[in-house]
């Protein structure tokens, strides 16, 4: 179990697609600085910076961690670029944690950031995801995540009798969940019909089944308590982290519609929190797609073993009694890469701590789950968090 | 800002190369784990059922059966080679057509992806006999 590693402040930009002109170097400024602010510290007081970004293609700008600590005003911090695909935010904060846990640095700052929607047109962002997978087969017959997806989800519904229904479902609370999120992108009022005429992409899933590409920036500092402000010794902290990869070929797995590898992730973090799923009181979830929400709820073990009839009962509705993705998650919320698994942490850690600025959870959760993964769920992390 | 950025990338495939030199001939070269018999398409360096380094190669008949399908503006499926252990993904070819199996085809143009031609639609349906 983590002991003390504490989430000492965090700020995030609007997720959306930017056409004001500015950049990400300016979404990364805005988020650092008022991850400072909220935690009561100074650029000076940090000693590792933390970059996510998934692709050098996006930013335009190899070395991303030295441009950002210079823009961001860091000079002289340690600085370093994670990515793990989808997960790379959330990656970048396990980098953060163990950072801190192990005593390297007294304060770390984890920066997100990707501009995954204004600088490159969506042909062209959709080509670079098809080498989320393996780039010499998956990548080189020119499939696209969604249609992945779609064969992941056609097992999964197969195994399970889950709905297309089921789908629409989803993406129409996680977009009603984002109208109460000023920083959404895509705050919908939507209905079931709404989805289920949408056009298709790639059978079964249809355009409002599916996550935007977004730009954007998230930060949080991260520090142990004898090294933080008054304000910021009374927030939310880690119990534990984890992160599991299953294979990069959707085929090779035993069952293609079971998230099997966030299965992994997820019991070593219950085993290291000295928790069980039933002990979870809210979770955000890594839902590029309608239905991998429930593909990822039902790998995390949360709700019931019967996973739709736990969806179709309300369990996971915002006044469920395991409410999930009340950000709007990344059908709602948006999904500029890098940022996404910050963001994910940083909403987690409000809630417990009673300031988020959405849609608050109805009860006052003492563990909160964090799920991202990268690839189809091929590159897994779970981190659980709990109250002050 | 603008600027436009064309790369031209020549990626050497290693240990592999017998696999893409097959498929570019529209045939199915597949791996076997010389431990557990384990057999792998697309093929694999390292055996993913039991870790085993020492791999063969194992040339199968390019039949395959699908198992999922999904449309958009493209069509692929997720397969199962006759002969092979593994699931594939593939892209369609003739994908108008409704059969259940097909026969793996040379990749279109220089990129070295899965490609299956569904069977004729009169052909095709014979569950597997």
């Amino acid at each position: 179990m983590i002991s003390d590693v504490l989430i000492a402040g965090g700020a995030m930009t609007p997720f959306n697609r930017r056409k004001d002109g500015s950049s990400f170097r300016d979404w990364a400024r805005a988020a650092v600085f008022k991850a400072l602010e909220d935690a009561g510290l100074e650029a000076a007081d940090i000693d590792t910076l933390i970059v996510a970004s998934e692709s050098d293609f996006f930013t335009l700008q190899l070395n991303p961690a030295a441009l950002l600590a210079d823009e961001c005003g860091m000079i002289g911090v340690a600085a370093k670029r994670v990515e793990g695909g989808g997960a790379s935010g959330h990656v970048a904060v396990h980098a953060g944690v163990a950072e801190v846990a192990s005593g390297m640095s007294r304060r770390v700052m984890v920066l997100g950031v990707e501009p995954s929607a204004s600088h490159l047109k969506g042909v062209d962002v959709g080509a670079l995801y098809g080498l989320s997978f393996d780039a010499w087969t998956d990548g080189m017959t020119g499939i696209d995540s969604t249609s992945l997806y779609a064969l992941s989800a056609q097992a999964f519904m197969a195994r399970t009798g889950a709905t297309t229904n089921d789908f629409a479902a989803i993406a129409v609370a996680n977009r009603a969940h984002a109208r109460a999120n000023p920083n959404a992108h895509l705050p919908l009022d939507i209905s079931l019909q709404d989805v289920e005429t949408s056009p298709v992409v790639a059978s079964p899933y249809r355009r409002l089944d599916c996550s935007p590409l977004s730009d954007g920036a998230a930060a949080i500092i991260l520090g142990r308590k004898q090294d933080l402000p008054s304000t910021a010794r009374c927030r939310a902290r880690f119990r534990a982290v984890s992160n599991s990869v299953d294979t990069v070929r959707l085929g090779e797995r035993r069952d293609p519609g079971c998230f099997h590898g966030k299965h992994v992730a997820a019991q070593r973090a219950y085993t290291a929190a000295e928790l069980s799923p039933v002990d979870i009181g809210l979770a955000e979830v890594y839902d590029s797609y309608s239905g991998a929400q429930l593909q990822a709820l039902e790998a995390l073990g949360l709700g019931s073993d019967e996973i739709i009839n736990a969806a179709r009962d309300g369990v996971f509705a915002a006044d469920g009694a395991l409410p999930v993705n009340l950000s709007g998650g990344l059908l709602g919320q948006g999904a500029p890469v890098g940022a996404t698994g910050v963001a994910q942490v940083l909403t987690a850690a409000l809630q417990l701590e009673g300031r988020y600025f959405g849609l608050q959870a109805g009860h006052a959760p003492r563990f909160a789950l964090v799920d991202t993964h990268g690839g189809i769920a091929t590159l897994n992390a779970v981190s659980i968090l709990e109250a002050p | 800002m603008k600027h436009r950025l064309t790369l031209d990338y020549s990626v050497p495939v290693g240990d592999l190369a017998p696999y893409f030199d097959a498929l570019a001939e529209g045939k199915a070269l597949a791996s076997e784990c010389s431990g557990c018999g384990f057999v792998a398409f697309p093929a694999r360096n390292l055996c993913g059922a039991c870790g085993c380094r020492d791999m063969k190669w194992r040339q199968l008949e390019g039949s395959a059966r699908l198992l999922f399908r999904s449309d958009g503006n493209s069509s692929f499926a997720l397969v199962k080679f006759d002969g092979a252990d593994t699931k594939s993904t593939v892209g369609l070819i003739h994908p108008e057509r409704t059969t259940q199996t097909g026969e793996l085809a040379a990749p279109l143009g220089d990129a070295p992806g899965l490609w299956l031609a569904l069977a004729d639609d009169n052909e095709g349906n014979d569950d597997g006999k």
